[in-house]
């Protein structure tokens, strides 16, 4: 968390990030509009866009969606995730677009008030084939608005990284008010079950990188480190490359085992931004860097690099025959720890 | 959906939001660096860029705030 505030932590590598976005979403938008009323003469502008930016926001969703479980299966994917709430924030911009040359174009030219048109002009609540779709995707709209709303660091300061993992959970719920949105709406308009069929697609393709993901975090987690007193065994020296972690549970707790520098040392693997796991990320400059957003610790003590006041719970730590063994209890967060020194030849 | 629902709940909503505005000047002006002091010296386009989320979430930052005055805390 920066000491005060900014509107936008700019870095060169978001610059670019955000300037590829752009470019691929222009680019998506005119060919969808240019092949859309070549294919299809008879459409206007206007339904071409609302198309095309309600497809765009869609693919968009998905690969903000399908980022975090890619990233627990492959660090090349990392990357991606630096900048995802850029990510997040053009999708609900692409939405809010979508839903706006909608609103105008269906609503707007009534006596009725725009927005209570979308929620009264269509009464089949009971028909699955003409169902009112539009009220779903306002309700996404909604959640979407919140989440870019509350997308910067200050919000996380305030609504606490639990709050704000919490809320922003409701993207889930966005995207089934999405697929219902896109799904039915699809239906009443084609009469035909390939749009269907390629949401469908889509979410089974969500779901299965989700549970591969979490398949794959119970493989690498393991089971129970053995203990021995009040110290666990976690793995062999060896298996830590240098600047790098390994991680294991001990006692309940997910711990982080880093290399640097000729030492062992030990810090939770829950970064207090976000979560993040800090045993995926290396150290920098001397210090323990989160693969998500970048936060630092200082391995030996598990506090941030003044002026920023973030701590990690610390193990202490000792080196046994080639073998690295971790306290089962955590010192308090941001507590200098026992680091163990490696000797040469181990 | 019947229609007077429907415009029960769109003036519901408006009402929410033009008090959540209400709120938000002061909140920016001087709650937003009460509840996260790394924004106390923050800029303008910073604060502008609260000004969604103050306004969708103004009764619980109200909460929070006031919690913050009854403690004591600046």
């Amino acid at each position: 968390m920066s000491h005060t505030h900014r509107a936008v932590s700019w870095t060169p590598f978001k610059r670019a990030y955000d300037a590829v976005l752009a470019l691929a979403l222009a680019v998506f938008l005119a060919l969808f509009v240019g092949l859309g009323s070549s294919f299809y003469p008879n459409a206007t502008l206007e339904t071409l866009l609302i198309r095309s930016l309600g497809l765009a926001a869609l693919l968009l969703l998905h690969v903000t969606l399908a980022i975090g479980p890619l990233c627990r299966l492959s660090p090349r994917f990392l990357p991606l995730l630096y900048n995802r709430r850029h990510l997040g924030v053009a999708t609900f911009l692409v939405a809010l677009a979508h839903g706006g040359f909608a609103l105008f174009q269906f609503h707007a030219l009534g006596n009725a008030n725009p927005l209570v048109s979308v929620l009264s002009a269509n009464p089949r609540w009971d028909s699955l084939t003409d169902f009112p779709f539009q009220p779903l995707g306002l309700g996404a709209l909604l959640i979407l608005l919140l989440m870019a709303a509350t997308s910067h660091d200050f919000w996380l300061g305030v609504l606490t990284p639990a709050g704000w993992k919490r809320l922003h959970r409701l993207v889930y719920l966005a995207y089934l008010l999405i697929v219902g949105h896109v799904a039915l709406g699809a239906l009443q308009v084609q009469k035909s079950l390939v749009y269907p069929g390629l949401v469908a697609c889509g979410a089974v393709t969500l779901a299965g990188l989700h549970l591969a993901a979490r398949w794959r975090d119970r493989k690498r987690s393991g089971g129970e480190a053995p203990q021995r007193e009040d110290f666990a065994e976690v793995c062999r020296l060896k298996a830590i490359p240098t600047g790098r972690a390994r991680t294991a549970r001990v006692s309940g707790h997910q711990v982080a085992v880093f290399r640097y520098d000729g030492r062992i040392a030990a810090v939770s693997n829950v970064c207090p931004h976000q979560n993040g796991p800090l045993g995926e990320g290396a150290v920098v400059d001397g210090l323990i860097t989160c693969p998500w957003h970048g936060h630092q610790f200082q391995p030996g003590s598990g506090r941030a690099p003044a002026p920023y006041a973030d701590c990690v719970p610390t193990f202490d730590v000792r080196l046994e025959g080639g073998r690295v063994w971790v306290r089962t209890c955590p010192n308090p967060a941001g507590s200098p720890a026992a680091v163990a020194e490696i000797e040469r030849g181990e | 959906m019947a229609p007077a629902v429907a415009l029960w709940i769109v003036r519901a909503a408006g009402v929410y939001l033009a008090l959540g505005l209400l709120f938000a000047i002061p909140f920016l002006a001087r709650g937003a660096g009460v509840l996260e002091p790394a924004a106390r010296h923050a800029g303008l386009f910073f604060r502008l860029l609260l000004l969604p989320g103050a306004v969708l979430l103004w009764p619980w930052l109200l909460a929070r705030w006031s919690a913050h005055r009854r403690e004591g805390q600046p």
